[in-house]
């Protein structure tokens, strides 16, 4: 949609005095303000981009623009924009996969969130459901006790197979079954397929695992011993590495069983192929994005309002259905029942996927599973044996 | 006297300089840094092994060993490929059809490096065109797993990168070779596979060498052909020094980035005593004489 096409001449009126006051406050505020003035700088890593169109913001947001910048989501990207590249002071807003706000929080990186600037925080009843404080949830948008993230996006992982070639499929012992040697991808991290090996291994009573999503490297070294043998026998076609090659790993059906993302198993069924993604009986990898407000006592208080304006609007049923509907992740509860209330936004067609979307990611976590841990106590440990399961 | 000082430094200080700025101060940072220790997310002046330790007593050795086979590997078969067409190009076509078919070989890289290995495994996989054909023509009955996500996967992925950039050198050595040496070699009587091994060939050993050096090195630290096409977990030194750096490792990742620099540099000293740089450099301004 035009972003202009949805303005009345109500809007413009009210612009030009929003101008006129803005031109008046601009006088008054300092420099450094001035110049932040009026844009919300957004980092995010792919997933949050509403195609572009933030009229509803600029709108809810007395004019504020979002300036959207995207980077790359691994932890170390994710630091290195926010220590060595001055992120803090570039961006207001960062949208990334949760649970690192432990090297956040400690490097000084974000704010703690004050939610009575968020409306919408007390109808996402996500919160309250899979990401309290004392959950395992909490990891991804809290740290010591207190609230640091927005959560913006939530899905369970498992594994994908092709029917065809081998039948219905519900646990992770699939990724190990002989059957399918040298049919098998894993994804090349440690925090999704190690963990899910933790998992499978955990239940399959073959390991001594207290908790698959933090492991002491004794654990680790136990499951990454296993992968290694398997890696030995030829279990693995490959480890991918980019969202491309894993759908074309599936699309071309190089692998028959594959460590992946449910979007991925999306993009390869819009292409034609019976993908997938399984129910495995040991319960999903839970997730979740979070948008955090960054640590800049430069902030202007306009700055700051604005970017609470759209940590609020990320919470609110239009932005969420429209990620659901891009993406293909749950979001917020608001999603559904605004994209079926507004046929004008989001058509029939669009509003039944985005409640069978959040339905499908609702239904994971109540299941459970684990959670994803983005920076494990010994995060060294795990990037050494990852290193070594490669080297094998 | 300050104008005539001037006018001798200027130049030179300007490139100077540059290497200086660009190259030797973040080489010399790396270095320093690689001795350094980690605190939490930050890195502390130091002066500490523990990096080299982690290097030499884990994983990453079998990497560096890996790495320094497959460049080899890739170089000495791009050598072989690349040597006759860079002798085809100096010595039997017209100086204009060398430049058309050079100008042909740089059309590769006009296109993404990561688009490139993608192409290769639409091409090598078991659903790809080359399994494809060969199940269709009888030659096989089941696809060829080995053509991708194998060590082959990625030789071919390094040979096919790599073995234009040594084209050009080559062809820049063995076009520079002064004409009259090898029709005096065919005077005396030498056959001509004698005249090549005694005339042509040691006198194209600078670019040979050059050419080697320029695959080598850019074999050693690729990164996406052993990820898109090699087989599970197939590392490089360019992904193992990613690894260290997800992590924030910053002292592992440049002890690891210095022992590369240090093998690469012996490679260059080695180049440096064995060839005069400068026979190479005037062929370039002087060619076909």
């Amino acid at each position: 949609m035009n972003s202009l096409s949805i303005w009345t001449r109500r809007d413009f009126v009210r612009i030009g005095l929003a101008s006129a006051g803005a031109a008046s406050a601009w006088a008054a505020i300092p420099g450094t303000a001035r110049a932040a003035g009026g844009t919300v700088n957004f980092a995010d890593i792919g997933v949050g981009d509403p195609g572009g169109d933030w009229s509803l913001f600029t709108k809810a947001a007395n004019g504020w623009n979002v300036n959207l910048v995207a980077i790359g989501n691994a932890p170390s990207a994710i630091l290195n924009v926010l220590v060595a590249g001055g992120g803090t002071a570039s961006y207001d807003v960062i949208n990334i996969v949760g649970g690192m706000q432990k090297p956040l929080v400690d490097n000084d990186l974000i704010e703690p969130l004050d939610t009575t600037r968020l409306p919408a925080w007390s109808r996402d009843r996500n919160v309250a459901e899979f990401l309290g404080k004392g959950t395992p949830g909490f990891n991804f948008i809290g740290y010591q006790d207190k609230l640091y993230g927005v959560p913006t996006v939530l899905q369970g992982d498992s594994f994908a197979f092709l029917p065809e070639k081998t039948g219905p499929l519900d646990s992770y012992a699939a990724l190990f079954d002989p059957k399918f040697k040298g049919y098998v991808a894993l994804e090349d991290n440690y925090t999704t397929a190690g963990q899910k090996t933790a998992l499978y291994l955990k239940h399959a009573n073959l390991a001594k695992i207290e908790n698959p999503a933090d492991m002491t490297p004794e654990e680790l070294k136990t499951v990454v011993d296993f992968l290694v043998e398997q890696k030995r026998k030829g279990q693995f076609r490959v480890i991918w590495s980019s969202f491309q090659q894993a759908v074309d790993l599936i699309v071309n059906k190089e692998v028959y069983v594959i460590d992946c993302w449910e979007p991925m198993v999306f993009v390869a069924k819009s292409k034609g192929v019976n993908a997938v993604y399984a129910d495995p009986k040991e319960g999903y990898l839970l997730w979740a994005m979070a948008a955090y407000l960054t640590k800049n006592p430069k902030r202007s208080a306009e700055a700051t309002q604005a970017a609470y304006a759209l940590l609020d609007f990320m919470l609110g049923g239009w932005y969420g259905a429209k990620i659901t509907l891009l993406r293909g992740y749950m979001t917020n509860t608001d999603a559904p029942d605004y994209a079926k209330a507004h046929p004008d936004q989001f058509p029939a067609e669009g509003a039944e996927k985005v409640a069978a979307i959040t339905a499908n990611v609702h239904r994971k976590f109540a299941q459970g599973g684990t959670w994803q841990n983005r920076w494990p106590k010994h995060v060294d440990v795990y990037e050494t044996e990852w290193a070594r399961f490669k080297a094998a | 006297m300050l104008r005539r000082l001037l006018a001798r430094w200027a130049f030179p200080a300007l490139p100077i300089g540059f290497a200086v700025v660009f190259v030797v101060l973040p080489l010399a940072l790396t270095i320093a840094v690689s001795f350094w220790t980690r605190v939490g997310l930050v890195v502390r002046p130091a002066f500490t092994f523990t990096s080299y330790e982690a290097f030499f007593a884990g994983a990453r050795l079998l990497v560096f060993e890996r790495s320094f086979l497959a460049s080899i590997e890739a170089t000495v078969l791009g050598l072989l490929l690349a040597y006759p067409i860079a002798y085809f190009l100096a010595f039997k076509v017209s100086p204009r059809a060398a430049r058309t078919v050079l100008l042909l070989f740089t059309v590769p890289f006009l296109v993404n490096y990561i688009i490139r290995a993608f192409a290769w495994t639409w091409l090598l996989g078991r659903t790809g065109l080359i399994n494809t054909l060969l199940m269709a023509s009888g030659l096989t009955n089941e696809p060829l797993d080995w053509l991708l996500y194998s060590d082959v996967a990625v030789l071919i992925g390094l040979v096919t990168s790599y073995m234009p950039f040594m084209i050009f050198p080559l062809w820049l050595s063995l076009s520079g070779i002064d004409r009259r040496l090898i029709q005096a070699s065919w005077m005396l009587g030498a056959p001509p596979a004698r005249t090549f091994l005694r005339v042509t060939l040691p006198l194209s050993l600078p670019g040979v060498f050059a050419a080697a050096i320029f695959a080598f090195v850019g074999c050693f630290g690729e990164s996406a052909i052993p990820v898109i096409m090699g087989g599970v977990g197939y590392q490089m030194m360019g992904n193992s020094i990613a690894s260290a750096m997800d992590v924030l490792n910053y002292p592992l990742a440049a002890a690891i980035s210095t022992v590369v620099l240090g093998a690469m540099m012996s490679l260059l000293l080695v180049w440096y005593l064995a060839f005069d740089a400068r026979a190479f450099l005037g062929m370039i301004v002087r060619p076909g004489k």
